[in-house]
């Protein structure tokens, strides 16, 4: 049995930064995690990394070989995980089946999770070897500035869900640059009947109704709603990553590991 | 212009009204001082809001940003665009917007590409390819003003301008300069966004929902009419979209041979999303036979319409919003000249040079507009005016405090 996350995000929501504070937290609480980099056009890390996908197939190569630009080359990329998802990654995995935690840093490209099947398959594969996986969706908390916008980021991150059908957690990002965290607090507690008065101000008449179907679906299933946060603050990413043990059963029937009482236990 | 005009002559009276009594009452009390101070306070006011009404906007040309996901056929789409507008000799301006582009198959009329070097900045700043874009992209936004100034001064003779976003559907709609750049055409021309979606890929249920989801997130974030243009007609025909765009039951049979555990919320989103249908505009186009251009140019004219008629009002709203606040501040810069001026003894004569001399410093008046005022006091001052005087007064006061 192992576990998994799979941190997906528009470009520029933070998901390196986020992986990389995690692995420090981590580490400080002596807990073991490894990041896979998914992402063929990264380049520098802050953070160690366990599995790379540039030893499977680098952008830089497809892009100058075969020619095509930087979306058509990432495409091209994630066929070719597809297509090794049995060779590469299944030898890959096996040295981590046994209790591990995996998180893996997607590509930011919103196109992979909602347009084509690639991380779907992906997703079924790392099932089939027996993970439990959650996906943590990114949204940069700056751009959730009023109603029409969460919406807006609740659609996208919606449309990522329907393609998984993963346990799903949401987080706004950069928290810590939010200078009115009041106007934030509104959209983590939603409350159906506010947004949907102040959505139909903002939008035109037409849209009253889909204004209204759309805050019904949010509220009722409170399918979506938003975690923040905050880097800075060790409670925050403590808070989030008990979310999302919660949600993938992390540890629940985990037994004591010799590592757990420290190297000098071994000698013993 | 009818309410200009009479804007004009309002200003004119109470200018009138101003000079006269400084004529008649060479003595004048405080009461009248303040009466003479608020009839010029609002002849400034008048006169300077009468100079510019409204942003200054035009129906035309039309502006379509092609978005879309990467692979949907962006850049083939728009080729197709091109090729229409010069067949059917419709005027159009197109503008590439993205930077890592190689070739592009349609001459640009303002490129990115010239501005920014997309590899440069990968290098400069130690990019990947995907901040390397959100970088260029960054630093042609700090300079499209001077694109809107280029497009606004050919805006005449121009249709419709074109414009191609980058391969990245989240590049130009979750970044601010994606916003910036929205913002800005659309508080200037009429603005429809044309969201391009791949037909063949969006034949399974799943994927045409969250393309679909993905096309409501735009709207929202937006706030722009849309048009959804299916396009890849040529390989598999939209027909199939149509059909569970219409009819929701459709869908859910479709959903419902797609065996999967969301299902049930999926059948409710179906329903959210049947209302947001209803507010769409679809064609079904091929970039590669050219088929459906007529119609898609047929969805962005009555797109620009409603554009028209509901964005521009709100449009017309946050102006006049800011407009009110600027006069709040004019209001009480004058309430500071006004007390300047109680403080600088009772003398009329003082009082009137005093006047034109703060009006002027002010900047509020231009010269031209105070000079043919007071042309006017001298030519259109006759007895009626005098009697009028108190009503147009009283009107006036009322329009303005309302």
């Amino acid at each position: 049995m192992g576990y998994a996350q799979l941190v997906i995000g528009p470009a520029g929501s933070g998901k390196s930064t986020y992986c990389s504070s995690l692995h420090r937290h981590c580490e400080a609480a002596g807990r073991s995690l490894h990041i896979v980099n998914l992402d063929p056009a990264a380049e520098q890390f802050d953070y160690p990394v366990a599995m790379d996908i540039r030893e499977l197939i680098c952008l830089d190569d497809v892009m100058e070989e075969l020619g095509m630009g930087p979306n058509g080359a990432l495409m091209y990329c994630m066929e070719e995980l597809e297509d090794n998802l049995d060779d590469w990654l299944t030898d890959e995995l096996d040295n981590y089946l046994d209790d591990d935690y995996l998180v893996f840093d997607c590509p930011g490209q919103i196109e992979l999770f909602s347009h084509v099947p690639v991380l779907r398959n992906f997703v079924e594969h790392l099932k089939s070897k027996n993970f439990n996986v959650c996906v943590v969706y990114l949204l940069d908390s700056q751009f959730i500035t009023d109603v029409t916008k969460f919406i807006s980021g609740c659609m996208a991150s919606l449309s990522a869900m329907v393609q998984f059908e993963l346990p799903h957690i949401n987080i706004l990002s950069k928290m810590d640059l939010v200078t009115n965290k009041r106007d934030i607090e509104d959209f983590l507690n939603p409350q159906g009947q506010v947004l949907l008065s102040e959505l139909n101000q903002l939008m035109a008449p037409q849209f009253l109704k889909l204004n209204k179907a759309l805050i019904e679906l949010i509220d009722q299933y409170s399918m979506v709603s938003f975690v923040p946060l905050d880097l800075r603050k060790e409670s925050s990413i403590r808070y989030i990553l008990s979310q999302i043990d919660n949600c993938i059963q992390y540890g629940e029937d985990a037994d004591v590991k010799v590592k757990d009482f420290g190297p000098e236990d071994i000698d013993d | 212009m009818d309410i200009d005009s009479k804007l004009d002559k309002f200003d004119v009276k109470s200018g009138v009204e101003g000079s006269s009594s400084m004529q008649v009452d060479s003595k004048g009390t405080a009461e009248e001082k303040d009466e003479l101070a608020d009839s010029m306070n609002k002849l400034n006011v008048e006169a300077s809001s009468s100079g510019q009404v409204g942003p200054s906007f035009r129906r035309k040309p039309v502006i379509i940003i092609v978005v879309g996901m990467a692979g949907s056929g962006k850049t083939t789409f728009l080729h197709r665009l091109v090729c229409h507008t010069q067949a059917s000799r419709i005027r159009g301006y197109v503008l590439n917007l993205d930077p890592a582009v190689m070739t592009l198959p349609y001459g640009a009329n303002i490129d990115i590409r010239d501005t920014v070097k997309y590899k440069e900045v990968m290098k400069q700043f130690n990019l990947g390819p995907n901040g390397g874009i959100m970088t260029s992209l960054n630093l042609f936004a700090t300079k499209f003003d001077e694109v809107i100034q280029v497009i606004e001064k050919r805006a005449d003779q121009l249709d419709y301008v074109l414009v191609d976003t980058p391969g990245q559907i989240e590049i130009f709609t979750w970044s601010a300069s994606g916003a910036i750049i929205t913002e800005a055409f659309a508080s200037t021309f009429p603005t429809v966004v044309a969201y391009v979606v791949d037909t063949p890929r969006s034949s399974s249920p799943v994927t045409f929902m969250s393309n679909m989801l993905y096309a409501c997130s735009i709207l929202y974030k937006t706030r722009l009419p849309l048009v959804l243009a299916f396009n890849k007609t040529d390989v598999a025909q939209h027909q199939f979209a149509l059909e569970w765009m219409e009819d929701f039951e459709a869908f859910q049979a479709a959903m419902r041979s797609d065996d999967s555990y969301m299902s049930t919320f999926a059948q409710s989103l179906s329903l959210a999303l049947d209302e947001f249908y209803k507010n769409l505009r679809s064609v079904g186009v091929s970039a590669v036979s050219g088929a459906g251009m007529d119609t898609f140019f047929k969805a962005i004219e009555a797109s620009a319409e409603e554009y028209m008629e509901t964005y521009k009002a709100d449009l017309d709203k946050r102006w006049a919003e800011k407009q009110r606040l600027e006069e709040e501040r004019r209001k009480h810069n004058m309430e500071k000249l006004r007390k300047d001026m109680e403080k600088s003894g009772g003398q009329s004569v003082v009082l009137s040079t005093g006047l034109k001399d703060k009006a002027q410093n002010s900047n509020m008046v231009d010269e031209d507009d105070e000079e043919e005022i007071e042309d006017d006091d001298f030519e259109t001052f006759t007895e009626e005016d005098v009697i009028d005087e108190d009503e147009d007064e009283d009107e006036e006061v009322g329009r303005f405090s309302s």
